[in-house]
């Protein structure tokens, strides 16, 4: 029995929406209303998680809290196959790193689209160049990375719980005013995630067309 | 050098890696939005980025291969010409031809896509072009003018890839026109010679675009190589242009949506504009049946079309007949149709398949499309009879490329009369070719294909008058409705009884006109200086179709079906006459 307490628009809990889609996983939603009802903040909610963030995940009665860490649980228990979150030293380190960069490219693009889509206060213009510097780098790595056969962040032939936990303040980062124009590999690479099979949509997030066969 | 929205030069927009198959790139010139992408057959497009719709970016859009579908209302536009193909929300009509796009010129070479704000200028490339096998690197985007790179890359300084670690190397710099530079450094023996170009993607915002004449052994240590010198100079440009005032950002102008479009189009289309085409290759398809393939007379790519489309070929002798387009989606360059010899014929298809050889040029109307192919059916059966073939080749091929469910039924004599077999075989779908099967057979073959009609199920039928009376009648015995049963004629068999006299009285003009036995009412209208479109004029192909306001209506066409006749709410004016006495027209 697995249940995910869930905000229909957050990016955050579209990541687990994602990755359980992927791996075939059935679950329970039961919705927070995040904006406006701040219900994360609701006492009922603080108990389940202290600091008071979405997603939640409570999975035969465990009760898990962070996005990259329940991408990571979920990954270890439902995917046999193992690719989704490989456990060799380097390449755990890898994915370890990348999910780092997705909690940063929360506290700037998600940032900006809370700012200018759900009036949160923060300093606008500095959480755009944020994305931005981020974004720079993460489109050479994706860019020298498609120089070497490379179409993941990570190494393995196959995406990971990295792309996943990258992949959708990425996408949504234009309701933040952060315009993808000048990063054309993060731009190919979000077709690759698009195409995986099993990929949900939320909303602001549109489907890729089929790749040529 | 002040940058210009009205600039001619040809500057480059992205790598060629930057368009991979299925993949639409988000590019700027001068202030202006692109959206950039490769067609399966190679092809790369530069359009506005922005759907003449409902203004959304086609840059979100999907790459089908040969179509862009733009996300919002998945409106679909043609490789090549920007032309709309396939409107969702009117799923049995064929968009007007004039809804397109607005494109921009495209040229692919050195590794780079080349683009231009208009055509004012033909593309030539650099100077020296033709002296380096040309290597791309990764383009560098920056928030500077394109003015101040410019200066600041006369100073670059970067190693031959054959010494990328001996001492500094000499830097010569020679300015190329436009905004360009040919760098060469020397470190000892080594030598390596560069150009970096930059395009100017607003006032504010540029890309350096570098070609290294040599390709290295050492690709990614050389990529690197660069990458990071021009990291360097971007952080430099980037932090001298933040002390700068920001320069206005530039301001094109976005034509407005053309006064045709935005209005409700007039009635009556001229007949008569032509294109001239170069017959490019003539050859026996299948017994019986000869392929034109006819291209453009420049090479410009020909008028949008849409599965079902036909031309008007104008013969040498003075007919006119029509002919299906086999084409798949986006295949603007040439059109290919096919002609049955008629041994017997008037001479129309015979003139054709007899006289007319490679390279010679015929007049070709635009493509009409009256036998639109829906692209939300759960199912779609085609079924081919003969030289009927030919819509329904263009039909599967657009079928086949959108993913989408059919079958494809062909019926022949004989397999030598298997038509465009080299196409057939590329076909992914279900495709089967009953061969020489008697008449009987070949109805019960119908019923059996057809079955039962369930939703969204919809068939398509070209071939012999006695073969789509066969599909219609046994469609109809199956409960399928009429329209789910679309079908094209190859021509009129029945007899016109062109006795009855009476009266037309055209609305939209204000004009009465009276209709003598042995004249049809678009003779009549013609004769009176009005101008309205025909093509086959004997009741079989859709063009002259004409809304009726009151009167009721002689029907003697083979396009309408039964209950679109009974509606009497429209009519073919180049066979069909009036039961009473005066009819009203939409005209």
């Amino acid at each position: 029995m697995t249940t995910l307490y869930d905000f229909e628009l957050s990016g955050n809990c579209y990541k687990l929406r994602l990755l359980m889609s992927i791996l075939r996983v059935p679950y329970d939603v039961v919705p927070v209303d995040f904006y406006p009802g701040r219900q994360h903040k609701a006492d009922w909610f603080l108990k389940l998680n202290p600091f008071g963030q979405l997603p939640v995940l409570e999975d035969d009665g465990l009760v898990l809290r962070d996005s990259g860490a329940i991408l990571a649980y979920l990954a270890r228990k439902y995917d046999p196959s193992g690719l989704w979150f490989p456990t060799d030293p380097a390449t755990l380190a890898d994915v370890l790193k990348w999910h780092a960069v997705a909690d940063d490219i929360t506290a700037t693009s998600s940032a900006a689209r809370l700012n200018l889509g759900m009036f949160y206060d923060f300093d606008l213009e500095k959480v755009q160049q944020g994305a931005h510097r981020i974004f720079r780098i993460m489109d050479e790595h994706l860019w020298f990375g498609e120089q070497q056969g490379r179409d993941w962040l990570c190494a393995p032939a196959h995406p990971t719980t990295a792309d996943i936990a990258c992949f959708p303040y990425v996408m949504l980062s234009e309701e933040g005013g952060i315009s993808r124009q000048d990063y054309p590999a993060i731009r190919r690479w979000t077709d690759r995630v698009r195409r995986v099979p099993g990929f949900v949509v939320m909303s602001g997030i549109f489907p890729a067309g089929r790749a040529a066969e | 050098m002040a940058l210009s929205v009205s600039d001619p030069t040809w500057f480059p927009i992205a790598s060629s890696a930057d368009l991979p198959l299925r993949h639409v790139y988000h590019g700027q010139l001068l202030g202006r939005e692109l959206a950039v992408w490769r067609a399966d057959d190679g092809n790369v497009n530069v359009w506005e980025n922005r759907c003449l719709h409902r203004g959304v970016r086609l840059s979100i859009g999907v790459n089908e291969g040969a179509e862009l579908k733009c996300q919002y209302h998945g409106w679909r536009y043609a490789n090549r010409s920007a032309g709309c193909t396939y409107i969702p929300a009117h799923p049995a009509d064929a968009p007007a031809r004039r809804i397109t796009n607005k494109t921009y010129p495209a040229v692919e070479a050195f590794g780079l896509v080349w683009s231009a704000g208009n055509e004012d200028v033909p593309f030539a490339p650099f100077p020296g072009a033709d002296s380096g096998d040309w290597f791309a690197l990764r383009p560098m985007p920056l928030n500077a003018p394109a003015e101040a790179v410019m200066a600041a890359l006369l100073g670059y300084a970067f190693q031959p890839a054959t010494a990328l670690d001996a001492p500094a190397a000499d830097m010569q710099a020679e300015p190329l026109p436009g905004f360009a530079v040919r760098l060469t450094a020397h470190a000892g023996a080594e030598r390596q010679a560069a150009i970096f170009f930059v395009q100017p993607v607003d006032a504010a915002r540029s890309v350096i675009r570098g070609l290294l004449d040599t390709t290295p052994a050492d690709r990614l240590a050389v990529l690197r190589h660069h990458n990071e010198r021009l990291d360097k100079l971007r952080t430099r440009l980037e932090r001298e242009a933040a002390r700068q005032p920001a320069p206005a950002p530039l301001q094109p102008s976005f034509d407005k949506v053309s006064v045709e479009l935005s209005t409700m189009p007039e009635i009556a289309i001229p007949r008569g504009t032509t294109l001239n085409v170069v017959v490019k290759r003539k050859w026996t398809t299948a017994d019986g049946i000869i392929g034109f393939e006819l291209a453009g007379i420049d090479d410009n790519h020909l008028p949008t079309f849409q599965p079902g489309a036909h031309i008007d070929v104008h013969l040498p002798n003075g007919l006119i007949r029509q002919y299906s387009i086999t084409n798949g989606p986006g295949e603007l360059l040439s059109y290919v149709i096919g002609v049955k010899q008629e041994n017997a014929g008037k001479g129309g298809s015979k003139v054709l398949a007899e006289t007319v050889r490679e390279g010679d040029v015929l007049a070709i109307s635009e493509p009409r499309n009256n036998f639109p192919l829906r692209r939300d059916a759960t199912r779609t059966v085609l079924l081919a009879g003969g030289i009927g073939i030919t819509p329904l080749l263009s039909m599967a091929r657009f079928l086949d490329k959108s993913s989408l469910p059919y079958e494809l039924h062909y019926f022949v004599r004989s397999g030598e009369h298997v038509a465009f077999r080299e196409q057939l075989d590329l076909l992914v779908g279900k495709v089967i070719i009953h061969t020489g099967l008697p008449p009987d057979a070949v109805g019960t073959t119908i019923a059996t294909t057809l079955g039962a009609h369930s939703r969204a199920q919809h068939v398509y039928v070209c071939g012999p008058g006695p073969m789509l009376e066969t599909v219609r009648n046994t469609a109809a015995g199956l409960g399928w409705p009429e329209e789910a049963v679309h079908f094209e004629y190859f021509k009129n068999d029945k007899v016109i009884d062109a006795s009855s006299t009476f009266e037309v009285e055209l609305a939209r003009s204000a004009m009465t006109l009276q209709i003598p036995s042995g004249k049809t009412i678009l003779e009549v209208m013609r004769d009176n200086g009005l101008i309205v479109p025909s093509s086959c004029e004997q009741g079989a192909c859709g063009t002259c179709l004409t809304t009726v306001m009151e009167g009721e209506v002689d029907h003697q066409d083979v396009y309408l079906n039964e209950s679109e006749k009974r509606s009497n709410t429209c009519m073919m004016t180049c066979v069909s006459r009036a039961r009473s006495a005066r009819l009203v027209l939409d005209i």
